[in-house]
């Protein structure tokens, strides 16, 4: 495995990190703006800062084929953002929640997109032509606490959504005019909006992290605050799932996953680094970490030199203070992102933390 | 007319919206075990008390963890937690680490162990039984959620401590074997011991 690449952007943590599809350009939550950094050599330098949110940024997306970006905030906001020749245009996008936006992503088709939120629901965003602006319906149906995290399904009309109600959910955003009807699937064949065509709970509950839909659509992965990876394999419509299995683990939990084609799933979280998941249908496994921290530990080693040793007793009153973790990132990662993949399998993933680095990892 | 102090009325319990009326047993799976009585626990605890008695210790722990009441009401959960401190008394330190790995593996092994993980924090938080008579909890937090945390810990007077330093080496083989993961799943789970 290639040494991965870390950009320590700044000391803050990171919400959300997103790349333009030529890798170019890298948008992070900051506090209350946005970053836009662009690539220069091998580095990222800052380039622009989006204006707008008045409370913490906690999530943004950039749509890979229009380069529109969509961020939300706490401030109970979401804009599109738009590049023109006088810089990024901000549009307001009318999202009727009463409290903070906590998750925003972009469908595949680019048409729609979802803000979950702290006020139980989870607003489908589209456009409308004639007010020429962003208007949203609302999911709410069985949705019992805040909305932590969404994945949308490659047929962009079903949409999962993680929750602190410890339920996992496919609901159906299909909208009259903006969608085509979608082909029928193990989730479901009539879908009109707000359709629940899943709705799932570990055993050992605790909040859903993350979700994610695997590269077909036909399984669906999250993970939650047990420590635990679940996948769920649907049968048919208004069926229980042909399998759900649960992968209990000795880490701490994993706040955020992708599937690496359909046997494998790769997971990060409060480990500070990504770990390797594999299994299909019959069972699966955690195979361990990605990161081999060989290296890092003995460059440590070589830094400890007598005068340090004395200096350190002196001021803390112990020969070695071991702050430095072994991994890559120095604190939790909360998000992680395909950078790049060919035949629906990553070649490429990237990970931001609570510590302001984004790290691009190869496999 | 009576006169109504309106500051003292909890306004979140009328509201259908507050997080004190979230419905908690939505959060139950739904294969729980039927609910079990305290007899039934009683039962348990004889068997193990043979079991422990006969030279059987891994075989006792395994039997009283497949059986924890986690349908059962509070009283069938108190005997339980009385039997689980028993058998983990009655193993001596030197075997801890070698029962541990024998009733960890197999078949629901990562089952039991999450389910031990359970009742040392229960056992931690609970006051020692004194012998003989045991007091009903009295729960001190608004609503009986299963923890809490406030309690009084009787850690100096007579077998508290020994019993706390029984639970605390436990803890401390059990981390080994299985990590933190299942500690947060002591937090999350709601199937509560």
């Amino acid at each position: 495995m290639a040494v991965p690449q870390a950009h320590h952007l700044f000391h803050l943590p990171i919400a959300d990190h997103s790349f333009s599809s030529d890798k170019q350009t890298l948008v992070v939550a900051k506090d209350n703006n946005v970053a836009l950094y662009q690539a220069s050599g091998n580095k990222f330098v800052l380039n622009d800062e989006l204006h707008g949110h008045d409370k913490t940024v906690t999530s943004v997306d950039i749509a890979p084929k229009s380069g529109r970006i969509v961020t939300c905030s706490q401030d109970r906001n979401a804009y599109v953002w738009e590049q023109t020749a006088s810089g990024w245009k901000p549009t307001l996008v009318l999202l009727r929640i009463n409290r903070a936006a906590t998750f925003v992503r972009w469908s595949p088709s680019e048409e729609k997109f979802a803000v979950g939120s702290g006020a139980r629901v989870i607003a489908v965003c589209y456009f409308e032509e004639e007010n020429d602006w962003w208007i949203s319906k609302h999911l709410k149906k069985p949705i019992r606490s805040t909305i932590t995290t969404l994945a949308w399904h490659p047929n962009s009309v079903l949409l999962a959504a993680g929750s602190t109600d410890s339920h996992a959910r496919v609901f159906s955003s299909f909208i009259k005019g903006v969608d085509t009807r979608p082909e029928p699937s193990a989730w479901g064949e009539r879908l009109p909006f707000n359709t629940v065509c899943g709705e799932f709970l570990n055993d050992s509950a605790g909040w859903i992290h993350s979700v994610a839909f695997s590269p077909s659509g036909n399984a669906l992965a999250f993970t939650a605050h047990d420590s635990s990876v679940t996948v769920v394999y649907p049968s048919a419509p208004e069926q229980p799932p042909r399998a759900m299995l649960n992968i209990s683990t000795r880490l701490l939990p994993l706040t955020c996953l992708i599937w690496n084609g359909e046997t494998e799933i790769i997971a990060a979280g409060h480990d500070c680094e990504p770990y390797r998941f594999t299994g299909d249908e019959n069972g699966w496994q955690l195979s361990g970490p990605i990161e081999s921290k060989r290296g890092a530990a003995a460059g440590n080693v070589r830094e400890e030199s007598a005068l340090n040793m004395f200096r350190q007793m002196d001021l803390k009153g112990q020969a070695q203070a071991d702050t430095q973790l072994k991994t890559t990132h120095q604190n939790t990662i909360n998000t992680i992102r395909v950078y790049e993949e060919s035949d629906g399998h990553v070649k490429k993933f990237s990970t931001s933390g609570v510590d302001g680095r984004v790290v691009v990892w190869s496999i | 007319m009576a006169q109504i102090n309106y500051r003292t009325i909890n306004v979140d319990a009328l509201d259908p919206e507050a997080a004190v009326n979230f419905p908690l047993d939505s959060l139950l799976p739904g294969n729980l075990p039927p609910p079990t009585t305290s007899s039934g626990a009683a039962n348990v605890a004889t068997q193990v008390r043979q079991m422990l008695r006969g030279g059987d210790p891994e075989g006792a722990l395994r039997h009283v963890l497949d059986t924890a009441p986690l349908g059962g009401d509070d009283r069938a959960k108190e005997v339980h937690l009385a039997a689980v401190i028993e058998v983990l008394q009655g193993i001596r330190q030197g075997e801890m680490t070698r029962i541990l790995e024998g009733v960890c593996s197999g078949d629901g092994g990562s089952e039991r162990a999450d389910c031990l993980m359970k009742y040392l924090y229960k056992g931690m938080a609970a006051p020692a039984p004194s012998s003989g008579v045991q007091s009903p909890r009295k729960s001190v937090s608004p609503q009986s959620t299963g923890f809490s945390q406030i309690q009084g810990r009787n850690l100096g007077e007579g077998g508290g401590g020994q019993q706390m330093s029984v639970l605390l080496s436990w803890h401390e083989k059990l981390v080994e074997l299985t990590g933190t993961g299942s500690i947060v799943r002591v937090m999350t789970d709601r199937r509560t011991v």
